[in-house]
């Protein structure tokens, strides 16, 4: 026979202005094995944790029904409650009344009803509790940072500097990701890769980081505080403790100058064997294997260019994919953004003239280690621009393409016009066609103010409908909503600003970290406000663009922020797990391994055993990967594998209570 | 608590406004409330060259429940129903439709039509077509025939009485 005891929160008046909580308490108190019912304002303040502390004591409870808010909320919170007052934690069950009935109610005696099941059935369930033990598990004191640009290399050296070993893993044959790319940030106007090539430096020098490059994610396996990482290093076809990145087999490549350089966004050319810019770290080059003559046709002259070039022989066209294996306790996912292909919006035009270039080829424009040394020039005839004409929000806020505000484009662009009007002289005609100017960060809005005081820079409020070639320049009309006039401007250049997108891989890394991403496919914070730098899956945290579009100065803070949170959780030695996971009835499980099959953590396994003088296959939990997700339990054919917490038998009498 | 335009002192004709939306959600994907006035629609509008429509100030003034304005203003009858502005709309409003159907309200309340709607409603009514086109302007301006850019002749009913009816039929049923 249990003691249960009922306490009803009122939220302020979230709950109690929909509930009738003084009714509700009365009705819990005549339920089956509740001894005492309680209702009060703030459940999860401390006076309401002492009126439920002292309540376990003075009727000597052996289970507790919290009325409250979602279990997502304060589950944790009243657990310990229970703890202090010497009750086993895990013999409290929440009925949620705020989420799942006050709040989306307005009648007061229906909701009152609904949570009055809502109670009965926690009441039932509260009657079935058993007291759970919760595991013990070591911590591996490394991280493991996916993408190297900037949000990646702050939070490894954050890492390493707080004395933990940190794995950096990047895709590219270079660190610096999109920050390596811009010439000037706003609205500072600090040279770029002045700021951020010391960063790579560090990085490449520390000696708690090791580097791992031109390499992939294939496989994450393991839990909070263990996880297994397999990654797959492609092959440079270079030596790298031989080369010296002198860059003679670039020079000497049958290739050179032929092949778009991606990381100038291909306005540029590179050698089949390159590195993507010269501050590249590591200072090591590769071997393109979609362009070498020697890798796609097995022949390149009478001998490999780049092989007679290279003094120090560290050409190595046999070198082979190397898979390897790390061991780290926390993950943090660094991976940033794509901007989005203009031409989806046809009506611009991005296809049908070289002339119209988005902000990150410009940026490759303006980069003295650009394809053009820094000398703005327009794409088509090479000749210098008079007039450049910028389209904001393209493909952002736009429900056709992509609902949300890229961040950054409306700064990009007003720091385009300050850089081109150095660059090209004030007498350069430069025309903005915006939505809202968003100029929102410190020191943004002053700076705006300094690009309207330019002179021959024109704002229109309004969109444009479309770009249109006229072979010599390129034509524009556009609504200026702020003069009530129709415009057209004739331009030698247009530039787009396109929105931002998670990288396009995306879907792909989330799923083999088990994390989840929004409805816009960034990925999914735990909590928008309290915890964006958490994911849903204990141990793997967010940095960066990856969860949503930032500026540099927010990419930075967010990713020393996820830094901090898997400092917190590395400097412990253990971790205490939640005991609510799958366990095994041995008696009757028959070894089908129908739950081995839809384990989407590879936590159960099928082992030999001895039964009865013969050997039978069984189902076996490994405890430190089971998430308690219950979808064995609902797989299982015979109901032998079962959730504690969460048995068939403890949920089916709440939902008897219910119907 | 009202909304008034000083200038006309006409005022918000809130509950029409309502009802208009209600008619144009069936149309169009999103309601125009979601207009930011952002005016790609008038940046790219056939009519507002010539004759001086501004379909995002269309969207406006019926976000603002100024619609007897519109219904009794000729610069309804100006859209040419290129459907540009719905296409091109970051928001997917469809000023196209709430032009349609202030014409339609206009028709309804008795409202003069035109000159020019009139011969091409008897067009219609005849042959199907505003005007019995058989030449193309090109892009640069050139008029050419439509055999010359390989189009094939353009279809006409094969009952005109039938069809005059069903037409008709149809119109009544709208308004």
């Amino acid at each position: 026979m249990s003691k249960i005891g009922v306490f009803i929160c009122h939220c302020g008046t979230n709950i109690s202005s929909t509930v009738d909580v003084e009714e509700l308490t009365k009705y819990a108190k005549q339920l089956n094995q509740v001894v005492v019912s309680k209702n009060y304002k703030y459940m999860c303040s401390e006076n309401g944790a002492k009126l439920i502390r002292d309540s376990i004591k003075k009727h000597n409870l052996t289970s507790i029904v919290i009325a409250a808010c979602s279990p997502r909320m304060h589950e944790h919170t009243f657990r310990k409650v229970a703890e202090e007052a010497g009750l086993n934690p895990f013999n409290v069950e929440i009925a949620n009344i705020r989420e799942q009935c006050s709040w989306v109610h307005d009648d007061m005696k229906s909701a009152t009803e609904k949570a009055e099941a809502l109670i009965r059935a926690a009441v039932a369930k509260a009657q079935l509790l058993e007291p759970l033990k919760k595991t013990k598990i070591s911590v591996t004191p490394k991280a493991m940072v996916i993408g190297g640009g900037i949000a990646g290399i702050q939070a490894s050296l954050n890492l390493a500097e707080e004395g933990f070993q940190v794995y950096l893993v990047e895709k590219e044959p270079s660190i610096g990701g999109r920050m390596a790319q811009l010439d000037k940030t706003f609205p500072t106007l600090d040279c770029s890769s002045c700021i951020l090539t010391p960063k790579m430096m560090e990085v490449l020098n520390h000696p708690k980081i090791e580097l791992l490059t031109y390499s992939e994610i294939i496989d994450v396996n393991g839990t909070i505080g263990n996880y297994k990482v397999k990654i797959r290093k492609k092959p440079r076809y270079i030596d790298t403790d031989k080369c010296t990145g002198c860059g003679e087999c670039a020079n000497a490549c049958r290739m050179k100058n032929r092949i778009p350089n991606e990381f100038d966004m291909k306005l540029g050319k590179r050698s089949a064997v390159y590195i993507p810019f010269p501050q590249a770290i590591p200072l090591k080059y590769t071997i393109d294997p979609n362009n070498c003559l020697m890798l796609t046709r097995g022949k390149c002259g009478d001998k490999p260019a780049c092989k007679e070039a290279c003094t120090q022989n560290a050409i190595d066209f046999n070198q082979k994919e190397e898979n390897i294996e790390k061991e780290v306790g926390a993950i943090i996912v660094a991976t940033g953004y794509d901007l989005m292909d203009p031409s989806a919006i046809h009506e611009y035009g991005y296809t049908k003239s070289k002339d119209i270039i988005t902000t990150l080829e410009l940026e490759r424009l303006i980069n003295s280690s650009g394809p053009t040394s820094g000398e703005i020039l327009r794409p088509s005839d090479q000749k210098k621009p008079r007039s450049i004409t910028f389209i904001l929000c393209v493909g952002s806020r736009d429900e056709t393409q992509h609902p949300w505000c890229c961040r950054i484009g409306c700064m990009t662009a007003l720091k385009h016009v300050y850089l081109l009007k150095e660059k090209l002289g004030e007498d350069v005609e430069i025309n903005i066609c915006y939505t809202d100017i968003r100029s929102y960060g410190k020191g943004y809005e002053e700076f705006y103010r300094k690009i309207r005081g330019i002179t021959k820079t024109n704002f229109f409020r309004g969109r444009p409908s479309e770009v249109r070639n006229m072979q010599d320049h390129l034509k524009i009309d556009i609504f200026d909503t702020m003069t009530n006039k129709l415009f057209e401007i004739k331009t030698d250049m247009v530039v787009l600003v396109p929105a931002l997108l998670p990288r396009s891989d995306t879907a792909e890394l989330a799923k083999k970290l088990h994390i989840s991403q929004s409805i816009d496919g960034f990925l999914l914070e735990a909590h928008p406000k309290l915890r964006p730098m958490d994911t849903s899956t204990d141990g793997i945290f967010i940095a960066g663009c990856c969860q949503g579009p930032k500026d540099i100065q927010d990419t930075v803070s967010h990713a020393s922020g996820a830094a901090a949170q898997a400092t917190v959780l590395l400097s412990k030695k253990e971790l205490e797990i939640e005991p609510l996971i799958a366990v095994v009835n041995e008696d009757t499980c028959s070894g089908c391994g129908i739950c081995v099959s839809v384990c989407s953590y590879n936590a159960i396994e099928l082992i030999k055993k001895e039964k009865n003088g013969k050997e039978v296959l069984q189902a076996k939990v490994n405890e430190a990967l089971c998430k308690g997700c219950g979808l064995c339990s609902s797989a299982c054919p015979s109901g032998s594998i079962q959730q504690q917490g969460f048995k068939d038998k403890q949920l089916l009498p709440m939902i008897d209570e219910i119907l | 608590m009202s909304i008034t335009d000083l200038t006309s002192m006409a005022g918000s004709q809130t509950q029409l406004r309502i009802e208009i939306n209600k008619r144009l959600s069936n149309l169009q994907n999103e309601t125009s409330d979601y207009c930011f006035q952002c005016a790609k629609c008038t940046s790219g509008c056939e009519a507002h060259k010539l004759l001086e429509l501004e379909p995002h100030k269309i969207v406006a003034l019926l976000k603002k429940g100024l619609i007897d304005e519109m219904v009794n203003s000729d610069i309804i009858w100006t859209c040419i129903g290129c459907y540009k502005c719905w296409e091109r709309c970051p928001q997917k409003v469809a000023p196209v439709q709430i032009l349609y159907t202030l014409k339609n309200m206009a028709v309804a309340n008795g409202k003069q039509i035109p000159g020019k709607y009139t011969s091409m409603l008897q067009s219609i009514l005849s042959i199907g077509l505003i005007q019995d086109i058989q030449e193309a302007p090109t892009y640069d301006n050139k008029t050419k025939k439509r055999d010359a850019l390989g189009l094939p002749p353009l279809s006409k009913p094969t009952d005109p009485q039938k069809f005059q009816m069903n037409l008709t039929k149809i119109a009544v049923e709208k308004i």
